[in-house]
């Protein structure tokens, strides 16, 4: 069974600030989905109730059929929903294995300690990091620390990887070769991908499928050429003297 | 010709070594005279209760300033047991462990919710509740404690807590170095991290916690067996929580060997210090200063620094 993973209508008030006003989002195995929006505009609240970090005030999140909304993150993990932080939090005092390897022992596929190490090694040659696995974590530059956060969450089982910004702050090739690494690596593994994101080439380039929200709404959603350009879009990115100028 | 390589578990250098010793003791301690044996039991009472803490604080990263408490707890098991319900003695050390653990996973449900140092404030808070409750208690004696006529048993004495020390090492171990110990270095690490990659830390920190309980009841049951006697006032020694931490800081909190390096080196002076009458109370001050030079310059402590520094004893140091 390919994985399925739907919000419908969720809300999220903190507060009294509404961050979610209802939103739905569908994200199917082996599709990328790309969110996008202004600065604060509800993405990382969205990924965070996705991946069970936070509960929705009202509205709900399943997989398969299942809910999941109202679990703690652990078990939604262990049902095979990952995410990765905007900003990388490996665990810093373990070696980059040990970190994918923690993964793999506690995700939903339950390894031993032994399969686990196993899996690791694996899973960084396929991120191209298999000449830093014994480094301490704590040594890494911010590019290999976004490899690693990407290769902790594949190492869960995930089915499902909710991507918080992984190509931010990235630059020319390295943009370049991360757009790649995932594209491939989503490609090769057959992952549903929910891409959140702020660098326009990547989601252009990686999504079939795009979600914009403003504000905590969806204002609009479809293949990417059609949402960058549709009006309401461009408003919200750049104002609305530019959405009406002339082309 | 090729000689068939032999294959021994590989247990690593430190625990062979701590394996060593502990064999040593077991089968020497009959024939030392009796003041060393005594000497040996109340050292081995340190080393019990660094491992004790060392489960909660040194694996999880979770300061406790409590455990006295389960001490305590295991003391007064160990009394009432022994007083009211006629148990020999090993059975009130059982009863203390058993209580300990579930004391432990009862206090456990509610402080664990807290993190860092609120956590750290709510074990104090426990640990006060108890001294002042427990003399108000007349079926515990009230103020005056209970009293055992056991007499002078120190094979039996020492046998127990050597057990108990035995027991700790191997579960230190076993806990360090499979699953469980990924996880719990996870936590200790960044526990939000470790949730999103499905550590379920909540049930890893109770877990830790009840062993930790479980093993300083089992210990205060031991030091009251020593005493034949249970007092508020020695059964709810915040001194006793101080020298716990204390051991495991100098040691190298969430080690193999840290916790034993760590009782040697606070046992030894408070030993000393006691045997010297113008010395006599200026042990906690001593070891206090000690703690806070390792807290300054070298806060990994002992192992977790020759770890580091010296990378060729990394091999056979953890």
């Amino acid at each position: 069974m390919t994985a399925r993973l739907v919000a419908q209508n969720v809300r999220k008030d903190f507060g009294g600030v509404q961050a979610l006003r209802g939103v739905s989002l569908t994200v199917d195995e082996g599709s990328v989905v790309g969110l996008i929006g202004p600065n604060g505009s509800g993405k990382t609240t969205l990924l965070n109730l996705l991946a069970g970090a936070e509960k929705p005030t009202s509205g709900t999140i399943e997989l398969n059929g299942r809910r999941t909304d109202g679990l703690p993150i652990n078990r939604v993990v262990g049902l095979g929903i990952a995410k990765t932080y905007q900003i990388p939090r490996p665990f810093l005092a373990m070696t980059v294995r040990e970190n994918v390897a923690v993964a793999a022992m506690y995700g939903a596929f339950h390894r031993k300690a032994g399969e686990a190490r196993d899996d690791a090694g694996r899973l960084l040659s396929i991120v191209g990091m298999d000449r830093q696995a014994e480094t301490v974590a704590a040594e890494l530059t911010v590019q290999h620390r976004k490899q690693l956060e990407l290769a902790r969450a594949i190492a869960t089982g995930a089915r499902i990887l909710l991507l918080d910004e992984v190509f931010a702050g990235l630059s020319g090739d390295e943009l370049a070769r991360s757009i790649n690494l995932v594209s491939k690596i989503q490609k090769e593994l057959g992952f549903g991908v929910l891409v959140v994101e702020h660098v326009m080439r990547a989601v252009l380039t990686l999504s079939g499928h795009v979600v914009v929200i403003v504000e905590g709404r969806t204002i609009a959603e479809g293949a990417p050429q059609e949402v960058v350009h549709d009006p309401a879009v461009i408003e919200a990115y750049l104002g609305t003297e530019v959405a009406r100028a002339p082309t | 010709m090729r000689i068939p390589r032999m294959r021994f578990p590989t247990f690593g250098p430190t625990l062979y070594g701590l394996a060593l010793v502990m064999v040593v003791l077991g089968v020497a301690t009959p024939f030392l005279p009796i003041i060393v044996k005594v000497q040996l039991i109340n050292f081995l009472l340190f080393v019990g209760l660094a491992y004790a803490l060392n489960f909660m604080t040194g694996l999880t990263g979770y300061v406790s300033f409590g455990h006295a408490v389960f001490m305590g707890i295991g003391a007064y098991a160990l009394g009432g047991g022994i007083d009211r319900l006629g148990f020999p003695p090993l059975l009130g050390v059982i009863l203390g462990a058993g209580l300990g653990a579930a004391f432990a996973v009862g206090i456990g449900l509610v402080t664990l919710r807290f993190r860092g140092v609120y956590f750290a404030i709510t074990t104090l808070v426990v640990f006060l509740a108890a001294k002042n409750i427990v003399p108000e208690i007349s079926e515990l004696g009230g103020g005056s404690g209970i009293f055992m006529n056991l007499g002078f048993q120190p094979l039996a004495e020492f046998y127990t807590i050597w057990t108990i020390v035995v027991l700790e090492i191997g579960l230190t171990y076993w806990v360090t170095h499979g699953r469980l110990g990924y996880g719990l270095r996870a936590i200790k690490s960044d526990e939000d991290a470790a949730k999103t990659v499905g550590v379920n830390a909540s049930r890893l920190k109770l877990i830790l916690f009840g062993i930790s309980g479980m093993f300083a009841g089992a210990t205060g049951a031991v030091y009251a067996w020593t005493l034949s006697a249970v007092l508020p006032d020695t059964g709810f020694d915040i001194t006793y929580s101080l020298r716990m931490l204390a051991m495991i800081i100098i040691g190298g909190a969430g080690t193999l060997l840290g916790p034993f390096l760590g009782a040697v080196i606070v046992y030894v002076p408070y030993n000393y210090f006691q045997t010297v009458q113008s010395l006599l109370g200026l042990q906690l001050a001593v070891i206090g200063a000690l703690v806070l030079l390792i807290a300054l310059f070298i806060p990994t402590g002992i192992v977790g620094t020759v770890r580091r520094y010296v990378p060729t004893l990394r091999r056979y140091v953890e």
